[in-house]
């Protein structure tokens, strides 16, 4: 037998693809499957809305609690005046579909959110914040407002479709850009809901008080105060800028013609 | 100070990450390139000298002494190669960014076995055989690969009188 000196053949083990055209290709290709199954989503919740009315959800999810919620004391003095101030508020929503349940959460991050069945969450950390019960009052009317829309469910399908892209992807980088992009996506979605949601507080708060006086103190504070960036932060990732949001806000109190001045009522705690 | 913060998200969202993935890339391609130039010259160099993969010696091949011979690379994953790797995975197909990684393996592995034979003396290898090997998981989790190994060893032989027996 001869030996032959051969060079080595390259090329059959290594792909042509550039690595960037292959990145480029699955990043762009994962973030549009992933939008597609968001927009799904939102239609599908869409349906769901259409077809289980506002009653049915109260009457399915009307003792319903998350799981991973940590409340404050039964007794908590906070918990009981909250949960009137929502009554008072609610009793200005002639045939509410629901009845409102409100429970604290420890969390020291300022936020509030309306879960199926009417469920009211407000964070310690929100009530810490609150300076006047018209503060607070209009935080409680704008999830009221959540619920009058039933935008509450929407937010829950979006939490659902994340969660799902998070226990597909877990731990990849760049599987996470795809997920923030659809977030991104329903977040628009929200945007708008966040708005109207603001003009039924500010319609309750009117009822309640006959004036909106402080109703927007709060985002101001907000605006002004560096310290609480974070929450800022936080806040702002489902809710719009703080800026617009005021603008807004006085725009439609204008509208309307409610008073913008007014007695403000001090919290009761 | 609404549009920084948005910008600040938006860049810590997408633009970090990407600027990350794009550096992770050029070092990775850099340093890929260098090897797979150094493997091409040594190879040159090596042309002359027999690697085969026969369990049995040629029947033509007088030998005056033998040993076993390894070479054997350890190469780390970079950042970029993973990430696109782990896309990859949701969908499936060819991982493309690992193939390269596992050629220079290979090919680097036979060149340090091959060189380690000549420093030693002999003229050829045979009954070559390749290994790999799964080294530590890179995340604690235990999913992730931190980098291969590849280990070629076979059986180095010094001839009697060179291809003496030849035709
Ligand atoms: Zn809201």
């Amino acid at each position: 037998m001869r030996f032959v000196a051969k060079r080595q053949k390259e090329g059959v083990n290594v792909s042509d693809t550039h690595p960037l055209v292959e990145a480029s290709t699955l990043i762009v290709g994962l973030a549009a499957i992933f939008a597609i199954i968001a927009v799904a989503l939102i239609f599908v919740v869409e349906l769901a809305l259409y077809f289980v009315s506002a009653e049915d959800e109260a009457n399915l999810f009307g003792d319903w609690l998350p799981d991973d919620l940590i409340t404050v004391a039964p007794n908590d003095e906070r918990l009981y005046q909250t949960q009137l101030l929502v009554d008072r508020l609610a009793s200005h929503w002639p045939g509410a579909p629901y009845t409102f349940r409100v429970e604290i959460d420890d969390s020291e991050i300022a936020n509030a959110m309306a879960l199926p069945g009417g469920l009211i969450i407000v964070t310690q950390g929100l009530l810490n914040q609150v300076e006047s019960e018209n503060e607070l009052a209009f935080v409680l009317g704008h999830e009221l407002g959540h619920f009058r829309n039933r935008d509450h469910i929407r937010a829950l399908g979006r939490g659902i479709v994340l969660s799902m892209f998070f226990a597909v992807v877990t731990g990849n980088d760049a599987a996470g850009i795809g997920i923030k992009a659809a977030d991104i996506t329903l977040r628009g979605f929200s945007r708008r809901q966040e708005t109207r949601a603001d003009e039924f507080g500010l319609g309750l708060v009117h009822s309640e008080y006959g004036h909106v006086d402080e109703s927007w103190r709060l985002f101001e504070r907000w605006n002004i105060d560096g310290s609480s960036f974070l929450d800022l932060v936080t806040y702002l990732s489902t809710h719009p800028e703080t800026g617009d949001r005021i603008a807004d806000m006085k725009r439609h109190a204008e509208l309307e013609r409610w008073p913008v001045d007014g007695e403000i009522t001090d919290l009761s705690w | 100070m609404e549009g920084n913060i948005e910008q600040i998200n938006l860049f810590l969202n997408f633009g970090l990450p990407f600027l990350i993935l794009m550096i992770a890339y050029f070092f990775g391609s850099y340093i890929e390139k260098r090897h797979f130039r150094s493997i091409r010259k040594r190879e040159a160099e090596l042309l002359d000298f027999p690697v085969v993969s026969f369990d049995t010696m040629p029947d033509d091949w007088n030998v005056s002494r033998s040993d076993m011979v390894t070479g054997s690379i350890v190469i780390s994953l970079d950042y970029f190669k993973r990430v696109i790797a782990g896309l990859r995975g949701l969908i499936g197909g060819r991982i493309k960014t690992y193939e390269p990684l596992l050629e220079r393996a290979r090919r680097e592995a036979l060149l340090r076995m091959s060189e380690e034979a000549r420093t030693q003396g002999y003229d050829a290898i045979f009954n070559v055989r390749l290994e790999t090997s799964r080294l530590a998981n890179a995340r604690r989790d235990g999913k992730g690969v931190a980098g291969v190994e590849m280990l070629a060893f076979g059986t180095a032989v010094k001839f009697a009188s060179r291809f003496a027996n030849s035709e």
